[in-house]
């Protein structure tokens, strides 16, 4: 019923968006960008955490012989950075989840005290969860630029020259959970600005 | 206030109840929470993020290996430029906040309008402090412990007053994140609270 209802309104959003009521339009956006967030979110976890690449390098033991080929492998959870990015974003993801049920419920259910208190608790954990996101994607930011570019003074070495899909997979999912993280930001402000029209009203 | 006491005295008017009844009551102030709270939570952000910065700051350490001299500074890694960048906005904003709270103390006219604008910067302040802490966090966090699959030696035994300021100003700036997270509850509940009913 629902679903139906936000579908037509999607894909006829002409003169039908104006027609519907203010509360409604607002409560469709709201569940879009939580829809939004949830994607967001698992296509960064599942990207970033399926991340592994295995290249052959050439190790040099002893320099009279030929150089051996070791195969070197870089995977995710070598780094403690990418297993806490990995880790945020599932809980984000499991929250938009079971958050989109509930509002969705909610506003399927009846209008009384009882939905602006459902809508309180998830404005207050909307918030956590734009926090945790957000240092998520600083810590796994700030350690994939020292693999692009290294730093020369403590002598830790760039990877990514060898490593090139790995990295690059990574920045992926870095930059979409940074847009994630922009829905969850706009779910708080949303849900605020709700409660202060309904001040005015 | 003006508002309740006007409905209150209408409502009063026409019940036109018996003298000896009690006044109606009063609307319960103790729910709501008093502003002065606010004032205080946001001056304690400003000290907080002052203190971590002063701390992050004042970080340098030089070490003399024989002939040669090694120096250990905040801005020797971009995780921490942006993490100083990043706790300085965050402290002129929770200052100027600091003051806009304090004049509608003086001023309640504008609140509501006000604690709209306060929810959505604060917001965004919160996902600033919080990348920065994170970003600035990863990089001590390989500082103190080195990473053997990536070959990046750990460099706290070497600078141990160095990581110590980074830590400590890590956590302070950690503490004002919570309490950015607390400020954000309290605009919220506070206007969720003055939503006629």
């Amino acid at each position: 019923m629902e679903s139906q209802k936000s579908n037509g309104g999607f894909e006829s959003r002409g003169e039908k968006e104006v027609m519907v009521a203010n509360q409604r339009r607002v409560g469709t956006c709201e569940t879009l960008v939580r829809i939004l967030a949830l994607a967001l979110t698992l296509a960064a976890a599942v990207l970033l955490g399926v991340d592994k690449q295995t290249k052959v390098v050439p190790v040099k033991v002893v320099d009279s012989l030929p150089a051996l080929n070791v195969p070197v492998t870089a995977k995710w959870h070598y780094l403690s950075a990418f297993v806490y990015f990995v880790v945020a974003n599932a809980i984000a993801c499991a929250y938009a989840a079971v958050s989109l049920v509930l509002s969705l419920a909610d506003r399927g259910g009846k209008r009384s005290s009882s939905s602006s208190a459902l809508g309180l608790m998830l404005t207050v954990l909307d918030m956590i969860m734009v926090a945790l996101l957000f240092s998520g994607v600083g810590a796994a930011g700030a350690i994939g630029l020292m693999g692009y570019v290294g730093n020369t003074r403590v002598n830790w070495h760039k990877v990514c020259d060898s490593f090139g899909k790995f990295c690059d997979q990574g920045a992926v999912a870095i930059f979409l959970s940074l847009l994630g993280s922009i829905a969850f930001l706009l779910l708080a402000m949303l849900s605020a600005m709700g409660l202060h029209k309904k001040i005015n009203k | 206030m003006a508002t309740t006491e006007k409905a209150a005295d209408t409502e009063y008017g026409k019940e036109a109840p018996p003298a000896a009844a009690p006044p109606p009551p009063p609307k319960p102030s103790g729910t709501t929470i008093p502003p002065i709270v606010d004032v205080a939570l946001r001056a304690l952000v400003f000290a907080a993020t002052l203190t971590s910065l002063l701390v992050f700051v004042t970080s340098k350490q030089t070490i003399h290996l024989g002939p040669r001299s090694m120096e250990a500074k905040f801005d020797h890694s971009p995780a921490f430029i942006y993490f100083v960048v990043a706790l300085s906005v965050a402290g002129l904003y929770s200052l100027l906040t600091t003051l806009a709270s304090i004049s509608i103390i003086q001023k309640p006219a504008f609140s509501n309008t006000f604690l709209l604008y306060f929810a959505f910067w604060d917001v965004l302040i919160l996902g600033l402090v919080a990348s920065a802490t994170g970003a600035a966090g990863s990089v001590a966090y390989i500082g103190l412990r080195g990473n053997k699959h990536v070959q990046w030696q750990k460099v706290c035994n070497v600078f141990d007053k160095y990581c110590r300021h980074i830590g400590g100003s890590l956590a302070v700036s950690l503490f004002a994140s919570v309490l950015l997270v607390l400020l954000i509850w309290l605009s919220v509940l506070t206007i969720h609270k003055r939503i006629p009913k």
